[in-house]
């Protein structure tokens, strides 16, 4: 049973299409990552799981059923806007949410004690929102999200605007969950934090599906064609025939070899090149391409902003 | 329904802890009692105590008009008498205006034959005095009365007789709800309902915003429906009002009781409110709070800012102040057309039905079919404000036009 699953959903505001035909199941303790560059209708879907927006064609099935408020209990939810009562003391703020989720008052104030304390903010508890850093707010945004222990955790850009310190400890944080059979998704238009977290993805582009499945299924379909380079000295091997295009970070080089019809390129001559003409090496590592490059690969170029942008998707 | 109440319950318990809260359930009281008060005795009190001198030859008429303006029932004005004038009193006079010494001046120029009337020239040194002026006039109009009277043989005892105001006693209707009294606690009422439900009308909907602009609303909605955020928004804030209201009420109930108000003002004036007049007051505040709480929702719903909501708040103030305007034809006739066709109006209802009851007699059939008749609108504003605010809720950036909102009640 996938605990999500959507087929052939579409969802459009007015004339502008926030999501085309897309279709993707999550299985039950993955860690999701639902990627796109802004305006790529990742909020959208989000809503439509939730039941925030109705879809206007296709099915949404959360824990294998069709979409019941009643199953929401069992979901968590982190919006990309961050939003908390700002006049409000946060233990009593983190108590009216849990209630919101089913939780009598009791349990929802042992529970957020005991969040407050891993994630290392105990001395916010007394304090009204409008008084903490916004790093802190986030943090307990984040504890609202869990509090009730659900099964389903949705976060929509769950690190964007957090230190690496604190990014760290929430990434953290949802590994714990998902090894203890949580099922976990997050959209993200950072795609370099997904690589190391994520189990599947699902990658949307201008409304559209492009890419889905494992992570390792995605990068295996590409060839290991990139080479990672630290180098000084003479760089004239960059010349070299094999080399379909390079990046010269000053003394970092990316290197993309050619390749024909997904058979592996040997890079082996490239090094051979690049040690005949002196060059001092310290490192030499031929990889996959990253996902964004594998993105960038499949819809051409990323497109930053959203020309036709709606205020729905803000 | 569980949600609705937890809604409420922070919602109330938000508000009930502000000092603000606190300030207004204090100062309103005191703001209202003292401007009635005041009112009251500025409306006694409104009587021209200037100095003015009046230039006549005919010192009889002079005379006359001075002992009128200087002992008259609504004057203590001060009068100085020059007559004859000299070939300079004019510019005396003029220079004693510029020094401020002289409030005015009136000139009596005598007519050539006695069927036409004398020229009155009054040179006031402000002529925003009209109360100065108001007094003047109608001395003038009872000497020169007096004087024609006396003129045709008329006693004098007599010509003061009949120039004696007629006075109406209505000491005997102490028994019927007409008394100035209750006419006054009607009044006080409706000033009450209304202020409150303007005031908790817009706190619905700038808490509305509030939530929007800290964006807490897409946390709630995710486990709870739209209609669920605001009818517990709606009750919590409207119980705060009425939280509020009651406390106004069993204070001036206790106060009146014990017949305190009457020892301080030394009249045995109180304000009599009956336990039906207080029921209705419950009743036509909750549904008149509900209507105008629900368009504000739905206007807040529409904006993004409280600036926005300025721009848009006519609909809540416009029909507010047509039962103000209608209350100068509502109050003299309560049970007239007018009051009673405005009393049907949904928006109006539970403002000038309240009113028509303080202080007329509208039937049982009338009150039960306006009260009908506001649920049924309650529940069309309702279902209105409810679809405007599922969508408007996620909606930042622009302002929304009409169709737009025309579309958004079509989305499911």
């Amino acid at each position: 049973m996938a605990i999500v699953e959507l087929q052939n959903v579409c969802k459009a505001y007015g004339a502008k299409i926030a999501v085309d035909n897309l279709s993707f199941r999550i299985e039950p303790g993955t860690m999701f990552g639902l990627l796109g560059p802004n305006g790529s209708g990742k909020t959208s879907t989000i809503r439509m799981m939730i039941g925030i927006t109705v879809p206007d064609s296709g099915t949404i099935q959360l824990f294998g059923k069709p979409f019941d408020r009643n199953v929401l209990k069992r979901v968590g939810y982190l919006p990309e806007e961050r939003g908390l009562y700002k006049k409000m003391k946060v233990m009593d703020q983190l108590v009216f949410l849990g209630q919101l989720h089913g939780l009598d008052a009791i349990t929802a104030s042992k529970r957020a004690h005991a969040w407050c304390e891993r994630l290392q903010i105990t001395e916010a508890i007394h304090k009204k929102t409008e008084d903490l850093s916004k790093g802190m707010q986030q943090k307990i945004q984040f504890i609202s999200t869990l509090l009730h222990e659900p099964d389903l955790i949705i976060m929509d850009e769950p690190f964007s605007g957090l230190d690496p310190v604190n990014a760290t400890l929430l990434i953290d944080t949802l590994v714990d969950l998902r090894k203890s059979g949580k099922t976990i998704l997050f959209s993200t238009h950072r795609m370099d934090q997904v690589e190391k977290m994520c189990d599947q993805i699902a990658l949307i582009h201008q409304s559209k599906l492009v890419l889905a499945g494992s992570m390792r299924e995605i990068k295996s379909q590409y060839p290991r064609n990139r080479v990672q380079m630290n180098v000084t000295g003479d760089m004239s091997f960059l010349q070299h025939p094999s080399i379909e295009s390079y990046k010269d970070y000053s003394g970092h080089v990316e290197i993309k070899l050619r390749s024909e019809h997904g058979v592996e390129p040997d890079a082996q001559a490239l090094l051979a090149d690049a040690i005949a003409h002196g060059s001092h090496i310290s490192r030499f590592e031929v990889t996959e391409p990253t996902l964004e490059e594998i993105f960038i690969e499949t819809v051409g170029t990323v497109s930053e902003t959203n020309p036709t942008g709606g205020s729905l998707d803000a | 329904m569980h949600n609705v109440w937890l809604i409420a319950k922070r919602e109330y318990f938000e508000r009930i802890r502000t000092k603000s809260f606190l300030l207004m359930t204090i100062a309103i009281p005191l703001l209202m009692g003292g401007g009635i008060l005041g009112g009251a005795m500025v409306g006694h009190k409104t009587q021209s105590n200037s100095h003015i001198a009046v230039v006549s030859i005919d010192l009889q008429m002079a005379t006359d008009l001075q002992n009128e303006l200087e002992h008259g029932k609504h004057t203590k004005m001060v009068v100085d008498i020059i007559s004859p004038p000299g070939a300079d009193t004019r510019k005396v006079l003029d220079g004693e205006l510029a020094d401020k010494q002289l409030d005015g001046y009136l000139w009596i120029t005598p007519a050539s034959n006695s069927h036409v009337r004398p020229r009155f020239l009054w040179t006031p040194k402000s002529r925003a005095d009209i109360v100065t002026r108001g007094a003047i006039s109608e001395a003038l109009r009872t000497v020169m009365t007096t004087e024609t009277l006396t003129h045709q043989g008329m006693d004098k005892s007599d010509v003061q007789l009949l120039m004696q105001p007629v006075e109406l006693d209505s000491s005997q209707a102490g028994k019927n709800d007409d008394s100035e009294s209750a006419f006054f606690s009607a009044y006080v009422l409706f000033f009450l309902m209304y202020f409150v439900i303007m005031l908790y009308g817009m706190n619905v909907a700038r808490s509305i915003i509030e939530e929007k602009t800290s964006r807490i609303f897409e946390v709630l909605l995710a486990t709870i429906r739209p209609e669920e955020m605001m009818a517990g928004k709606v009750i919590g804030v409207g119980s705060v009002g009425l939280t509020q209201v009651g406390i106004w009420l069993l204070t001036a109930i206790l106060l009146t009781s014990t017949s305190l108000v009457a020892q301080a003002t030394g009249s045995n004036f109180h304000v009599p409110l009956t336990a039906m007049q207080i029921v209705f007051f419950v009743v036509f505040f909750l549904l008149g709070y509900l209507l105008y709480s629900s368009i504000a929702a739905a206007l807040g719903a529409m904006t993004n800012s409280e600036q926005e909501l300025q721009q848009l708040n006519m609909f809540l103030v416009m029909p507010l102040a047509l039962c103000m305007f209608s209350l100068s034809f509502v109050i003299p006739n309560p049970d007239g057309a007018a009051a009673t066709a405005i009393s049907f109006i949904p928006f109006c209802t539970p403002l000038i039905m309240y009113m028509r009851i303080s202080m007329g007699h509208p039937s049982w059939l009338q009150i039960g079919a306006s009260i009908l008749l506001m649920i049924a609108t309650i529940y069309a504003v309702l279902w209105l404000a409810s679809r405007i605010y599922r969508v408007g809720i996620l909606m930042y950036g622009k302002k929304p036009n009409l169709p737009e909102i025309l579309r958004w009640l079509k989305y499911s």
